[in-house]
């Protein structure tokens, strides 16, 4: 890019050309009040704060729209522009009805702050009142016309990095409304509840129901951490007051993660299920009292010394390298088991088999590629994932590939299209037979000759002979021309990237991974030596039970004489509960009251996640760091605390790593 | 010196804007060294004399809020006004979202709590006007202190300003809305 140079307010600062002088004033540290511009969103000069006076133009004019040209003179700050931009004040204020006094916002809100800014203690021109809709029917946000100012934030955020594209203008001139849809309740709407136009917008327009009236941000301590709640761990800023949670935050809204999730930015402060904050014991009568901490640890250190390999012990995948680390020591060395697992570990043993399958028996490498590959694909094929559900991120850098690269989507999936109005092809299989979509799909790429040079091996061939487009409509019921379109598709596009999950892992079947890890092979368009695949890991650090070998076999059922359930805030389904139920000993660690706790023998109580710290791995094997953001009560133990003193009592010392 | 003339009221408000100012506590009583508090709620003196300084709390809601507005701008020679609802409208303009029949009916006959309501006419009721307005639609204000209310702090500093013979503008530091 060619340097320029400018003179503003008199001084000579330097840019490149393609700049907008707002971007040279800001680089430059020259302030220039803003209301509509966002870092990282396109500008749209819909609020006329940033006006500037440029010689040679004859009106002041934005300049966040206004692209720099080597020797402008500008001006940021003449006694006209202040005037202007006090009168640009005034009139928002009488366009619509502002009252601070009871506005969530007030003291955060960037519309008043201007106004403080501008000493704008009357308004000269009289107030509209106009009747205006709320909608507060969402389960996380409320959208309140009265407050809007019209900047645009919301829609470019929603459009640009949420990818939703949910929001955007309805109706027009001064009857303009920021409309969801069609004018949709946004409960009813394709709003996913990202929230990152909450975070985005100036005003008091749109608001969480969450952090209502809990806190300002100037009086809150924000502490960076990771969401405990899925494997793509984007940071959060968690803002405190007086140790409880106001409002989670991203840290930058147009980072790869930075729209956060309905489950990052407001799951996790709907929690509402009771805590669990003493040990207890099954008393004499059956029934579970609340004990000492000795008394507790006692009764495990008496059945473990018993069962000794009959003791197994599984733990949430949420918990940080340390806690597993330490667990797995607990259960290895100390108590003498193999017996020891992760929730969702199953998870990990069928894609590492997969992986071996395709590998032709040698053991997984790193074969998988980072998930911001995603915003560089042509064409993208979801099987046997729902990322909206499970991993919002994903489902968000996926429309993104579609909106703002026109990449292909293709959905494999037997009963739902997990991304309507965004899918260009829906395969629908019969249930179970996603395999002969995967192979068949492989099939036709050799037979239409769209693989790689030296991908085609004859075992290969030979063993993709059986998936004729004919034998694949039938077991599938996919229309041939479907599949033949989908092949297309994938095959011609250079950085096709397939995303699976739960769905596929669910059926049990490793030959399902080597398939469609042997499908992305056959293009040759990998990134270095990794295929473009991404498995969506069930829990925030899953990836790190599985590298510290917490989730490498089953546990032997058949011998079983106690369990350790390490399920820190996590619940368990009711397939395992059932299975628990027939367990003779049960230890059940937890943060919250649940079936599992009510049916085991000792209840030992554990932090919640933000009242934890540790590190985690996400699912593209990046190390972060998560922090303790709220103080637990006085009594409470940390899970290592607790691993520690019970290995104490075993006989052993085991350290912290 | 003769002490600063001063006289206030209270329209269409709570209150609050004079409560505030008695949260000045013995700040108030170096002002009072300066200035003499003539017709005001606080002395409960009804008719203003002729003033230096007239100041008015509350938006103009009736007729009755625009006839003492007036009053006291033609008996002082500087009108500043307290709190968001005499500079902007404020809480009272809330009601412009609907018509007056509206607010009425709602109030006296619909309210929860009310049972074989009545609206309320008499000669002696000041009409409500249609919309609630800030004082400077009324008459000329010249100077203003907003806020819901304004600290003590912000009440002071007008206060001193005038006593320094400058016009007060809230620096943005004290200038609230809430």
């Amino acid at each position: 890019m060619k340097e320029i140079t400018l003179t503003i307010n008199d001084a000579q600062v330097r840019g490149k050309e393609g700049d907008t002088v707002l971007e040279i004033c800001k680089a430059n540290g020259i302030d220039v009040p803003t209301l509509c511009h966002l870092e990282g969103l396109s500008d749209v000069g819909a609020c006329r704060m940033c006006v500037v006076e440029i010689g040679g133009e004859r009106r002041p004019v934005p300049s966040c729209t206004y692209p720099a040209r080597d020797g402008l003179v500008v001006k940021t700050s003449t006694e006209q522009l202040e005037r202007y931009r006090r009168q640009i004040l005034e009139l928002l204020f009488t366009e619509r009805n502002h009252f601070c006094m009871f506005c969530e916002q007030s003291g955060d809100c960037e519309l008043q702050k201007l106004a403080y800014r501008y000493q704008m203690d009357n308004v000269r021109y009289p107030y509209t009142f106009p009747s205006l809709p709320v909608d507060p029917l969402s389960d996380y946000m409320v959208i309140d016309h009265n407050r809007c100012v019209l900047c645009g934030r919301c829609v470019r955020v929603c459009s640009e990095i949420a990818a939703s594209h949910t929001l955007d203008f309805g109706r027009r001139g001064w009857r303009t409304l920021v409309s969801a849809d069609l004018q949709q309740p946004l409960s009813e709407s394709s709003c996913t509840s990202c929230g990152a136009c909450v975070q985005a917008c100036p005003t008091g327009a749109i608001f969480s129901k969450l952090s209502l009236y809990k806190g300002k941000t100037s009086e809150c301590q924000r502490i960076t951490t990771v969401c405990p709640l899925c494997s793509v761990g984007c940071q959060l800023d968690v803002l405190v007051k007086d140790n409880n949670i106001v409002r989670i935050e991203a840290p930058r809204l147009t980072e790869l993660t930075g729209p956060l999730c309905r489950m990052g930015r407001f799951e996790l402060l709907r929690e509402t299920r009771p805590r669990v904050t003493s040990p207890m014991v099954r008393g004499k009568q059956g029934e579970l009292e609340e004990c000492s901490w000795d008394r507790a640890l006692d009764a495990i250190v008496k059945r473990a010394r018993r069962a000794k390999d009959g003791f197994a012990g599984i733990i949430s995948a949420r918990l940080p390298n340390e806690t597993l680390s330490l667990f797995n020591k607990l259960i290895h060395e100390v108590i003498g088991s193999d017996s020891i697992d992760t929730l969702g570990g199953w998870s990990y043993r069928i894609i590492a088999e997969g992986v071996r399958q395709f590998q032709n028996g040698q053991e997984g490498s790193e074969i998988e590629c980072p998930m911001g590959e995603i915003l560089e694909a042509d064409c993208i094929l979801v099987a046997g994932a729902d990322p909206d559900r499970t991993h919002p991120i994903i489902g968000t850098l996926v429309r993104r590939a579609v909106s703002q690269r026109k990449a292909k989507l293709i959905v494999v999936d037997p009963s739902k299209d997990v991304f309507p109005f965004w899918t260009d092809l829906w395969l629908k299989p019969v249930a179970g037979s996603e395999g002969f979509v995967l192979n068949g799909l492989a099939k036709i790429l050799l037979d239409k000759g769209l693989v790689a040079s030296g991908k085609a091996k004859p075992e290969l061939t030979r063993s993709l002979s059986q998936y004729k487009p004919g034998e694949v409509n039938r077991a599938t019921g996919i229309e041939i021309a479907d599949l033949e379109l989908a092949a297309e598709m994938y095959g011609r596009a250079k950085h096709g990237v397939i995303i699976y999950g739960e769905g596929l892992l669910e059926k049990n079947d490793p030959s399902l991974v080597a398939s469609l890890l042997n499908l992305a092979n056959l293009t040759g368009n990998g990134v270095g030596n990794r295929l473009r695949v991404i498995s969506l890991k069930p829990s925030a650090n899953s990836r790190g039970g599985w590298e510290l070998g917490l989730a490498t076999r089953d546990i032997k059922r058949d011998r079983l004489k106690g369990l350790y359930l390490l399920l820190g805030d996590e619940d368990v389904d009711g397939e395992l509960l059932e299975w628990l139920k027939g367990i003779d000993f049960l230890v059940v660690q937890a943060s919250y009251h649940s079936p599992a706790t009510s049916i085991a023998d000792v209840v030992l109580p554990s932090p919640t996640w933000a009242e934890r710290e540790g590190k985690y791995i996400n699912m593209d094997g990046l190390l972060l760091q998560l922090k303790r953001v709220l103080q637990p009560k006085d009594g409470m133990l940390q899970d290592q605390e607790i691993l520690i003193e019970l290995s104490k009592k075993l006989g052993h010392e085991l350290s912290p790593s | 010196m003769a002490k600063v003339k001063v006289a206030t009221t209270w329209l269409d408000c709570c209150a609050g804007c004079h409560m505030s100012f008695l949260d000045l506590d013995e700040a108030l009583i170096g002002l009072l060294e300066a200035i003499e508090i003539t017709a005001s709620p606080i002395t409960d003196i009804k008719e203003f004399p002729p003033v230096d300084v007239g100041i008015i709390e509350g938006a103009i809601g009736n007729a009755h809020d625009e006839e003492v507005a007036k009053k006291l701008r033609a008996n002082c020679k500087i009108l500043m006004v307290w709190g968001d609802c005499a500079c902007f409208g404020g809480i009272c303009a809330m009601r412009n979202l609907f018509t007056k029949e509206a607010v009425l009916r709602r109030y006296y006959l619909e309210s929860e709590s009310t049972k074989n309501g009545k609206i309320p006419s008499s000669e002696d009721i000041p009409p409500l006007l249609e919309r609630v307005k800030p004082v400077n639609q009324v008459v000329k204000v010249d100077c203003y202190v907003p806020g819901c209310p304004p600290s003590a702090k912000a009440i002071h500093y007008a206060l001193a300003e005038l006593l320094e013979g400058r016009i007060p503008v809230l620096p943005s530091e004290i200038m609230r809305f809430d």
